[in-house]
């Protein structure tokens, strides 16, 4: 075996880094939908030749990506050009977990072996099913949430099969979409897959494989080390609750221990999660997301480590119950599997806190989702607007305000209103809706939009509402979110947080306004100065300010002495606050 | 501006290139080419005393008058370390009613490259505290939606002006399709706020997406008072020194502007100094017959990388300034954290790691003597004996016991003997240098084996030889001074300026008798704008460029507009793609989202002098122990100044110089161009 020594092995990481940064520069200047170019919701990933994924995106919610195409094309099968595809949930156990997102997947040869495989991955804004857009929350089967491809050969021997995608793009309410889209995935990936080979002809396969094998247990050694590091040996325990399914059920727990065992086995068990639901919000989870996630979150000390399949592999075992929310048995329902993601990577720093005692993240709100369809000027439009929440704050740090997630960004306001049939009227931060806490957590944002279309349909998709995200170690829980029609008017309604199907006419408001995070430390202890800043930004209102952080500002100054007096009043706090300082959240 | 031939008795330029520890002046002879160099400490608390002094000085050189001074060229740091720093001056924004949150929020950007739950926002150069709202919107198609709420706009400058602001920002959303309620706010705070610096977004960047364009403006504003007291105080000077010449200074573009547009849009000259290294090495390059090259200006703390095919500096308009977007247009490069400074450390997993921390100026690289004890990139040079031990001319000396124990810190916890950590060290660095020349050549669909590389800066010819044989590069291309290769660039740019306008067609059904008028419009801009430069009818050069894509892309490919043929224009565009991006898309709509012609007032360049020095071998001044990868070997350094035209030599060797040192590699051969430039070639 060729060993890489550690200078090669920096070299060849730099390398795979900047192939990752040239294919996604490709896809972001070459797609159509506003999803991949303007929200970027696209990754890539290289895997050794086995099809471990050795250097991915800084994404909590990969699974394994290979493995559902080895099972229809065995590895030694393919051959140079091949482009493999697919978007199947089930049939790839949760590697991918929402039709929309694609995976274009290409095997790489240098001197005729295979030297590993180059990952395209991307969110395709509408793929056939129920409502355009592909999720609903009135989807009730998988089969509604657009078509589905399993695990296919696209490429061989130079040939595209051509007809799978115009049979593909036939199915999309948007064809031309979905044509650029997949043409500009298919060239990212075929130029990830020249950079493999640009690095095999420089270091030779026998390095490259060494380099990629020892980035795989640098990670795996790493997380085993923190994990074990954060974890006592025994089990730790923690659950919470996502709100419903957008059709009348729920609320759902999800309930996580992880066991180390005396001999340092890490065990996770999620088997006692509430059953699957009805509605598409069941997380088809992948049994390397939990050895993903906890990754990313401890490898935030380690820059030098990336994020790859030596995650999971720090985890020994992963115990799923089928039939539960995280383990659904098909044809259920997965469109909105975020909210259920979102929880749960929240409901993992919940191991962190109580192992550690709240010396970790507070909890996020889930993203926010809206569709808005429907018919302007002759032509069907499908408005998939992104909305930011705001993160937990942390034992270093404010949450972050107004973040979807990582890399995605916003769609612009003069973008949407040269785009789509709406005017905004406001976007701003939603004030109050940072959880208290010696640090805050991140604001929610308000977004208000006027439909100027004659009539379109509204989705939306918030969660996080009855079961507002948890604050730590005295800091207390985040603001919720809510979409209400039509807002100081007579005719002013409340939305279920999670519907769709609500028609609206041309001059009617809609607004959205999304959860914050939950606050870490007391609040009582913040400094006053950033306190009043907050207020003087628009974070915190002066009422929260006194009855939160115990700040009385006056003719926007701080009173010293009521503030003394207000923040000598101190309470036991817990560990967790929602609504009130508790031990456990559900 | 008069032009120099027709002001009789003016035949000089001056070029000021004003650094963090020297001030750097060339002076330079337009008809003969003849040029004379000073260098005087930097003033920082006031750079005019400096650029005068050095000016002076310069001139004594040459033996020549004031009066002589034709065209005072000027290349300013000032908005860009403002900008970096975080030292901008206080300012507000103005926004529209229910937008204030419009710079917190941005686009939600959480960098791809960052850990999610470490990543902490940066402190935005405007608090939320200083955003006022004005009722009022403008809509998509330009049309008034609701008039703007002039009390709130007098509101808001009484509220700036208690705050203490210095500066003033105006940005309306849809602003670019009509600019009404901007000019309207813009006069109301003139009236309101006399003192204050004011900008509105469509003077900066008239183009969509409010929070860049908001950014923009706001860090124009920010940087518009330091910047104008900077120039007033340079003009007052100038004038006290009896030079009536025009100051003409750098813009990010690569081209240069009066000192009156600079003052109005200050924003324009965040990246000057490196548009004027790349436009220096354009110059050089093309002295010595070289139309493509790749530059690699590598400094202490960073590298910057631009990649110019035939000729020409791609500009973009996506570029950032530290953690901020600034959609101006700017010469297209890429920084990364990677100079000779950048300290190497080993992780606790074992990881070798080279920057993007600095050792900075101070304490600099462990060599340096200053109390640095962490390897640089400068310390690996040392340790292989690559670097002489005595720079500047002498002024400097290199401690290399001091370096030698700072790479022994790497070595160690990696088991590896001395060498290898330095060789280590060097390899990162280089090869962070390569994955970013990478992105740039394939977002411009360009193989790099077709280039020449130009590294210049203090410390970029002593990796061009590396660098290149990592890349296929067969040609590096050494600048006659690659250390003040800026001077160079700011004696050789023209002014430049682009004039745009969105004009959004589908390009089969375009009106194209309106797209013909609206470039006759931009073009009379342009022609206004050559009136206020003064540049002669012969100098003025303009160019219609049509910015296309397919319909529903983000990204715009600029294509020249030749002739208003749609076919062939669509063929055009649809090349271009398949050049850059490996595919086009037959059948698919393709749009002409913009227009825009781009201005060049030529400016006559001196002409390039020959070397005056003998052969190589009259060149050697001594030997220097070099510890290759098989062996050591004792390497002649030869000294540039005494190298001819036609002086050959073979690597590895050293070449010394004032202001940078040249590492000629195993298997390359330096010959001396007449361009005074050194070309090393390989195999």
């Amino acid at each position: 075996m060729t060993r890489c020594d550690p200078v090669t092995l920096e070299i060849i990481r730099g390398a795979a880094r900047a192939a990752q940064a040239e294919m996604e520069a490709l896809l972001e200047r070459t797609a159509m939908s506003a999803f991949i170019r303007e929200k970027k919701d696209f990754y890539t990933a290289l895997f050794d030749a086995d099809g471990a994924m050795a250097v991915g995106s800084d994404l909590p919610i990969f699974g394994d990506i290979v493995g559902p195409v080895a099972e229809h094309f065995p590895i030694e099968t393919m051959r140079e050009g091949d482009l493999y595809w697919y978007n199947d949930c089930y049939g790839s156990r949760g590697a991918v977990s929402h039709s929309n997102d694609q995976v274009f997947l290409a095997p790489a040869f240098h001197d005729g072996r295979r030297i590993g495989f180059v990952m395209g991955w991307a969110h395709f804004s509408d793929i056939g099913g129920l409502r355009p857009g592909s999720i609903s929350p009135d989807a009730t089967d998988h089969f509604q949430e657009g078509i589905i491809v399993p695990p296919v050969r696209l490429v061989r021997d130079g040939e595209t099969n051509t007809d799978l995608l115009r049979t593909f793009w036939r199915n999309s309410r948007f064809p031309t979409q979905s044509q650029g889209d997949t043409s500009a995935l298919m060239a990212a990936v075929r130029l990830g897959e020249r950079r493999l080979v640009d690095m095999a002809a420089r270091f030779g396969s026998a390095v490259v494989a060494d380099a990629f094998a020892q980035l795989l247990s640098r990670t795996e050694a790493t997380v085993r080390a923190q994990l074990k590091a954060i974890f006592p040996i025994g089990t730790t325990r923690f659950a919470d609750t996502i709100d419903s399914d957008g059709q009348g059920n729920g609320p759902f727990t999800l309930r996580l221990a992880l066991t180390r065992t005396p001999d340092d086995r890490l065990i996770f068990d999620a088997t006692e999660t509430d059953d699957q639901a009805p509605g598409p919000v069941n997380l088809l989870m992948h049994p390397d997301v939990p050895g993903m996630a906890l990754g990313l979150y401890v490898l935030q000390d380690h820059p030098a480590q990336v994020l790859n399949a030596g995650g999971p592999r720090a985890i020994d075992e992963v115990r799923l119950r089928e039939g539960s929310l995280l383990a659904p048995r098909a044809p259920a329902p997965l469109g909105l599997r975020g909210l259920t993601m979102m929880r749960l990577l929240a409901a993992l720093h919940g191991l962190v806190a109580v192992a550690r005692g709240g010396n970790a993240p507070a909890a996020h709100s889930a993203y926010v989702v809206i569709a808005l369809r429907g018919t302007a000027d002759g032509r069907r439009f499908l408005l998939s607007d992104g909305i930011g929440v705001g993160y937990g704050a942390r034992p270093f740090a404010d949450g972050t305000d107004a973040v979807y997630f990582v890399a995605q960004e916003n769609y612009p306001v003069e973008f949407m209103e040269l785009t789509y049939p709406v005017r905004l009227r406001g976007y701003a931060l939603n004030p109050d809706s940072g959880g208290p806490g010696r640090f805050r957590g991140g604001c929610g944002v308000v977004r208000e939009f006027e439909v100027m279309a004659d009539e379109a349909m509204l989705a939306v998709r918030i969660d996080s509402v009855k079961n507002p995200p948890w604050g730590v170690a005295g800091g207390m829980n985040g603001g919720s979110g809510r979409a209400v029609v039509n807002p100081g008017t007579p005719r002013e309604r409340l939305l279920a947080p999670l519907s769709d199907g609500t028609m609206l006419k041309k001059g009617d408001v809609f607004r959205i306004e999304t959860g914050g995070g939950g606050g870490w430390g007391d609040p009582l202890e913040r400094p006053a100065d950033d306190v009043l800043a907050d207020v003087r930004g628009g974070f915190v209102s002066i009422e929260a300010a006194a009855r939160d952080y115990g700040v009385v500002i006056r003719a926007g100054a701080i009173d010293a002495a009521a503030t003394g007096a207000q923040r000598a009043r101190r309470r036991p706090t817990a560990l967790f606050h929602r609504r009130e300082y508790r031990d456990a959240v559900a | 501006m008069p032009s120099p031939d027709a002001a009789a008795g003016s035949p000089l330029i001056v070029a000021v290139d004003i650094g963090g520890t020297f001030t750097d002046i060339t002076l330079q002879d337009i008809a003969t080419g003849e040029a004379w160099t000073a260098k005087t400490p930097s003033t920082p608390r006031d750079p005019s005393e400096a650029f005068i002094t050095g000016m002076h000085l310069a001139l004594a050189t040459a033996r020549r008058d004031a009066q002589d001074i034709g065209r005072v060229l000027h290349g300013t740091t000032v908005a860009t370390n403002l900008i970096l720093e975080g030292r901008t001056a206080p300012t507000a924004l103005l926004t529209n009613a229910g937008f204030r949150h419009v710079l917190e929020i941005g686009r939600a950007d959480l960098p791809r490259r960052d850990n999610l739950w470490a990543w902490v926002k940066p402190r935005r150069p405007v608090p939320p505290a200083l955003v006022f709202e004005a009722a009022g919107r403008i809509g998509a198609d330009g049309t008034e939606l609701a008039p703007l709420d002039e009390a709130a706009v007098r509101e808001a400058a009484r509220a700036a002006l208690a705050a203490g602001v210095a500066a003033l920002a105006v940005c309306f959303l849809h602003a670019f399709a009509n600019p009404a309620h901007e000019r309207r706010a813009l006069a109301i705070l003139a009236e309101e706020a006399p003192g204050l610096a004011l900008s509105a977004s469509v003077d900066v960047l008239p183009v969509v997406r409010e929070y860049e364009r908001s950014m923009a403006t706001v860090l124009n504003a920010a940087v518009m008072p330091a910047v104008s007291t900077y120039i007033a105080r340079l003009e007052s000077r100038l004038a006290e020194a009896g030079i009536a010449a025009p100051l003409l200074l750098m813009k990010s573009n690569g081209g240069v502007a009066g000192a009156g547009s600079i003052r109005r849009a200050p924003a324009q000259t965040a990246l000057s100094g490196p548009a004027a290294g790349v436009v220096g090495a354009r110059a050089v390059a093309a002295a010595a017959g070289v139309a493509n090259l790749i530059t690699v200006d590598i400094g202490g703390t960073s590298a910057d990388i631009c990649l110019i095919a035939g000729g020409e500096i791609g500009l973009t308009q996506t570029g950032r300034v530290g953690p901020w977007p600034l959609s101006l247009p700017m010469v297209d490069m890429v920084t990364i954290g990677a100079g000779g400074g950048s300290l190497a450390r080993v992780g606790a997993d074992g990881a070798l790691t080279v920057g993007p921390r600095s050792a900075g100026a101070e304490p600099g690289p462990a060599c340096y003597g200053r109390g640095g004890t962490q390897a640089t990139v400068t310390d690996a040079h040392v340790v292989l004996g690559q670097l002489p031990l005595s720079l500047l001319g002498g002024r400097m000396a290199l401690d290399a016991a001091l370096a030698e124990a700072a790479v022994r810190g790497v070595a160690e916890p990696l088991g590896l003997d001395l060498a290898q950590a330095a060789r280590g060290i060097l390899a990162i660095a280089d090869n962070n240098m390569v994955g970013a020349i990478r992105v740039v050549s394939v977002e411009r669909g360009h193989d790099p084996r077709d280039f020449t590389l130009v590294p210049f800066g203090g410390a970029g010819p002593l990796h061009g030889c590396a660098i290149a044989e990592l890349l296929g590069i067969t040609r590096v291309l050494v600048p006659p001074s690659p250390g003040v290769l800026c001077a160079q660039g700011l004696l050789a740019a023209d002014l430049k300026a682009e004039f745009t306008r969105s004009v959004a067609q589908p390009l089969e059904s375009a009106d194209l008798a309106r797209l013909e008028q609206a470039f006759d419009d931009l073009e009379q801009d342009a022609a206004a704008w050559f009136d206020r430069e003064t540049v002669p009818p012969a100098d003025r050069r303009v160019e219609r460029v049509a910015l296309m894509r397919y319909e529903e892309q983000g990204h715009e490919l600029a294509i020249p507009w030749r002739v208003a043929d749609p076919a062939a224009l669509g063929e055009a565009f649809a090349t271009a793609h398949r050049g850059l991006y490996g595919f086009d898309l037959p059948g698919v709509a393709i749009e002409v989202v913009t227009l825009r012609v781009e201005a060049s007032g030529l400016l006559p360049a001196p002409a390039p002098t020959e070397p005056r020095g003998g052969t190589a071998a009259d060149a050697v001044i001594g030997r220097q122990r070099i510890l290759l990868r098989d062996a050591a070997v004792d390497a002649p350094v030869y000294e540039r100044a005494r190298l001819g035209t036609g002086a050959s030599f073979a690597g590895p060797a050293i070449v010394t110089q004032l202001d940078a040192t040249t590492l000629v590699g195993v298997g390359w051969t330096a010959r001396m161009d007449a361009s005074g430039a050194l070309m090393l070639e390989r195999g």
